[in-house]
């Protein structure tokens, strides 16, 4: 049975791994936040072992049995920060700490009754890959949101510094993994401006640095529901509001029947031309087409 | 003396709460007008446990936002009079449209009690909601019920006498929808900007949501109120106010579907409806169309099947038979009074009151279509048609009102929601040929065209529609300035007719007409009797016959005799009054009345005759009706001089065009 401390040390070389490799004396008590004599000890006991490799000056790599400490101890850690976010509702800016103390006191029971709790999920609540039993991770290909150039739709994979302040920073702005958002423009002061839903948001570069991404490909691109106006659904067809136009009057009466964005609509007549019949909140509303001109859905499945 | 209670009644359209009114109200209800405005008022009194409780019936609105007069109405009564209790009278088959003016309320702190009503067409609809859930979520008795079936009103009575006996704890709402979001930062800024006393009589919180939600009349109120220095500020603030709008409206639908999750239980709906089955047909543009002329037709029929006979029958047995006992054997009076009684009264006004059965039935049938939610349809069909008048298709419904008496159409047109469309529709009305208009056109043509007496007089129906769609267009372009008319409107679910509430709203709009015969009515009778009696007691030279004379140049040029000049000028009064003018004038010649106007009328000063009538200005009653609902004698006057030279020019071209063909 490894000791807390041995788990510790051995996740933070496998984090430190995918970005440098052998992982250096230094970076590991910067991650770990212990003093270098410290490390070095540690280190030469977990050689000891057989978990890691460790070459002086150079620094440490994980043995292939240190890999599968190392992995089980990571996925517990992802597995409780999930639950914690998802199942008690913990803001994801209190979960990493919360995650590095249950971590080591999780049995085997204690992990599958948190997987059949979960269900289905392969991420942690910052976009990174739970590793399998096998200590196999599926990690999406990213790159900096920074990097992405303007003009495109990327998706954001996950956050890279997983800092309180960082991602508290993010949840204001509603950026977390698998929001889709459109680069608008790199802007002179070193910001990003990025297009959310109909949000505008612009990022520093220094977050933007932070946020993995990568561009949609033209596939993804064109299932992307489209946003047409409300006159273009026919008849039968369902959508989900976007935006509600038109002077005061009518806007304010429109949101009086409940066509505020996101209420879901279903066309029940159009006829190309002259007024439509939309059903909404359990009634039907005849809408004159000015007033259907001027709000916009996208396409829906969902049965009304 | 006890101080009676306040309590009002609130809730959106097509919830039955003019139903559950009258079942509070019984018989004790006062129609009027909201005082300078022209939206009905309802008001009545109950009496219960040694309480009197006034009962005030608030326009039927979706939000209390003051997008229209009946949402400005509401909500000045809710928050300047400050009601005892609120009674929001819901529909239980879409609570969740309803409980939107609901979060209103309760952002307004007002005590209330909801009424859940239609209960029972929500069960049918596969709907189950816990009341119980709901009331203590709200902290607010809830009353299921259904006013159509008459249950539950007891228990809503308790409830409205419990309430006011022993009235809750108001508690201090602090947890505002907003609380948490993106738009709370805005909203505490701008308290921050206002006090209590400039927002007065309107509590503060609320008076800035209703700025963000962009209300024309806070925004004014506040306007005026607020230091110079400080606008820049509220400016700044309200940037955005269209956004604003949208997330309060966001977050008050949140609130709804919270509540939904509370107390609302629905099975996934089955098969399509009765409504969505029958709707399909009736909203279609090709058959909804054929069944609104089926259906119209019916009614038609209806009434003049029922009605025309009854208003033979009082003109014979009543005003006939009236008269001549006056003359016969009410000797002992100056013939000048006899002469007063017989024509003026019974005669003049005797004659209008004739029509009432035929009203009534106009009324009843109308009544019957809109309360089992046909009316909505019409006007869904009918919009298309309506837009190139700069109209919508509410505007049908007055217009087709209008086949049975000008007056309620005038009135009706209330219904719709912009100014603009309003004043053109009521332009446009007077222009529709209602029932006495059609008893004179009808009695005409029988008299000169025999056998195709019937193809003459739907003619000059389907003749005097075109006028008005052309005057329509004509006046929308050239004389009107302002929005043009946009259709939001709900379909209500069709259901079961309560007949006793149709026959009270035919009763109030059929008393509305006998009120204006007994006033304005009754004073144009005199003064037409006056001068067609002064002076020399003779019509042959009475004033009444100088202007018909006067006019005769004028009536020449279509081939109209001085006879049907006064004829013409008798239908002010009242439109019918036209045949009983001719009577009189041609009563010296002893042919009687039909051979008479032969002698007076070619086919095509007939049928020139035929369309100055039906165009010619509106009746006194239509005209003082004009003049209350446009609030203006400018418009009062242009309605009159319009038609006078329409009826004119239009009746000039057609005997010309007429003699052309016919000899």
């Amino acid at each position: 049975m490894a000791s807390e401390r041995i788990e510790e040390y051995l996740e933070a070389i496998y984090r430190k791994q995918s970005t440098e490799t052998p992982v250096s004396t230094s970076s590991i008590a910067e991650e770990l936040k212990v003093s270098l004599p410290a490390v070095t000890d540690m280190l030469l006991k977990l050689e000891k072992r057989g978990l890691i490799e460790y070459t002086a000056n150079k620094g440490a790599v994980l043995t292939e049995q240190g890999r599968k400490l190392a992995t089980s101890t990571v996925r517990k850690h992802r597995l409780w920060e999930r639950f914690l976010t998802d199942i008690l509702g913990l803001q994801w800016d209190v979960v990493d700490n919360e995650a590095c103390r249950l971590e080591h006191a999780t049995s085997p029971v204690t992990e599958k009754a948190l997987l059949s709790v979960l269900g289905d999920i392969d991420t942690c609540p910052h976009g990174h890959g739970i590793p399998d039993k096998n200590g196999n991770v599926k990690e999406e290909k990213a790159m900096p949101l920074w990097e992405i150039s303007p003009g495109h739709k990327a998706c954001i994979i996950s956050v890279n510094d997983e800092t309180p302040e960082t991602l508290r920073q993010l949840q204001k702005s509603g950026l977390k993994p698998r929001t889709v958002v459109s680069i608008e423009s790199k802007n002179s002061d070193n910001t990003i401006s990025l297009k959310l839903a109909d949000h505008l948001i612009s990022l520093h570069k220094e977050l933007a640095s932070n946020l993995l991404a990568r561009s949609l490909t033209a596939k993804e691109l064109a299932e992307i529901p489209e946003e047409i106006s409300m006159s273009h659904l026919s008849a039968g067809e369902s959508g989900i509001v976007k935006s509600v136009g038109g002077g005061r009057g009518v806007l304010g009466r429109c949101l009086s029947l409940g066509f505020t964005p996101g209420s879901v609509v279903k066309m029940v007549e159009n006829f190309g031309k002259g007024p439509v019949l939309v059903k909404i909140q359990d009634t039907e509303v005849a809408l004159g087409r000015g007033v259907a001109d001027r709000m916009t859905v996208v396409r829906s499945n969902i049965k009304y | 003396m006890i101080k009676p209670a306040i309590v009002a009644l609130a809730g959106s359209p097509n919830v039955g709460k003019s139903t559950v009114f009258n079942l509070l109200t019984g018989l004790s209800q006062h129609v009027g007008n909201w005082p300078g405005k022209t939206v009905e008022q309802k008001t009545g009194t109950l009496y219960r446990d040694g309480l009197i409780i006034n009962l005030v019936d608030l326009p039927g609105t979706y939000s209390l936002t003051a997008n229209s007069t009946e949402e400005l109405i509401a909500r000045d009564f809710l928050v300047r009079e400050q009601p005892d209790l609120v009674v929001a009278v819901l529909n239980a088959a879409s609570l969740q449209r309803n409980l939107y003016l609901v979060a209103e309320f309760v952002e307004l702190g007002i005590p209330m009690i909801l009424a859940l009503n239609m209960i029972d067409v929500a069960q049918q609809e596969g709907i189950r909601i816990n009341a119980q859930a709901l009331s203590s979520a709200l902290n607010v008795p809830v009353i299921p019920m259904s006013a159509a079936k008459n249950s539950g009103i007891r228990e809503l009575i308790d409830a409205i006498v419990a309430e006011l006996q022993h009235p809750r704890i108001k508690i201090q709402q602090t947890d505002h929808i907003e609380t948490d979001s993106e738009i709370e930062n805005i909203i505490k800024q701008i308290e921050a900007l206002l006090t209590d006393e400039l927002t007065n009589p309107y509590p503060k919180h609320w008076t800035v949501m209703k700025l963000l939600e962009g209300d024309q009349e806070i925004n004014k109120l506040i306007r005026n109120r607020l230091p110079v220095e400080k606008q820049k500020n509220l400016d700044s603030l309200l940037e955005n106010q269209e956004t604003s709008a949208i997330t309060i409206a966001t977050l008050r639908s949140q609130w709804v579907q919270n509540m939904i999750m509370i107390c609302q239980e629905k099975k996934s709906p089955g098969k399509a409806s009765l409504t969505e089955r029958f709707d399909r047909a009736a909203t279609h543009p090709v058959s909804g169309i054929i069944i609104l002329i089926a259906i119209m037709a019916l009614v038609f029929s209806l009434v003049y099947n029922i009605g025309v006979p009854l208003q033979h029958l009082l003109n014979s047995y009543l005003v006939e038979a009236g008269r001549k006992l006056i003359y016969t054997s009410f000797t002992f009076m100056p013939i000048l009074l006899q002469s007063f009684l017989a024509d003026a009264l019974l005669g003049g006004v005797g004659t209008v009151l004739t029509f009432i059965p035929i009203l009534f039935l106009f009324f009843f049938a109308w009544g019957f279509l809109e309360d089992v939610g046909y009316t909505a349809r019409v006007a869904f069909v009918a919009d298309r048609f309506m837009h190139p008048l700069g109209l919508h298709g509410k505007s049908v419904l007055p217009l087709v009102l209008g086949f049975g008496c000008n007056v309620p159409a005038v009135t009706g047109t209330r219904i719709i929601d912009s100014p603009r469309a309003r004043l053109l529709t009521i332009l446009l009305t007077p222009l529709i040929p209602c029932t006495g208009r059609m008893a004179v056109v009808t009695f005409t043509a029988a008299a000169i065209f025999g056998t195709r007496a019937t193809f003459v007089s739907l003619g000059i129906i389907i003749f005097s529609i075109l006028i008005m769609l052309i005057s329509g267009i004509v006046i929308n372009r050239a004389v009107l300035r302002g929005e043009k008319a946009i259709l939001i409107m709900e379909l209500p679910l069709y259901h079961i007719p309560h007949f006793k509430l149709i026959a009270l709203t035919s009763w109030q709009r059929t008393m509305g007409f006998i009120k204006r015969a007994g006033t304005v009515i009754l004073v144009a009778a005199v003064i037409i009797w006056l001068l067609s009696h002064f002076p020399g007691d003779n019509i042959e030279t009475s004033l009444l016959a100088q202007i018909g004379k006067g006019l005769e140049p004028i009536g020449r040029t279509m081939g109209l005799g001085w006879q049907m000049m006064v004829a013409l000028l008798a239908s002010f009064v009242a439109k019918e009054n036209t045949i009983a003018t001719l009577g009189v004038l041609l009563a010296g010649k002893d042919v009687g009345v039909y051979t008479a106007l032969q002698d007076l009328l070619t086919p095509a000063s007939a049928l020139a005759f035929l369309v100055l009538q039906v165009l010619f200005i509106p009746c006194v009653a239509t005209v003082s009706a004009i003049h209350q609902e446009t609030q203006s004698w400018k418009w009062t006057g242009f309605s009159l001089v319009f038609q006078l030279i329409l009826s004119f020019a239009v009746a000039f071209i057609v005997f010309k065009i007429a003699s052309l063909f016919i000899q």
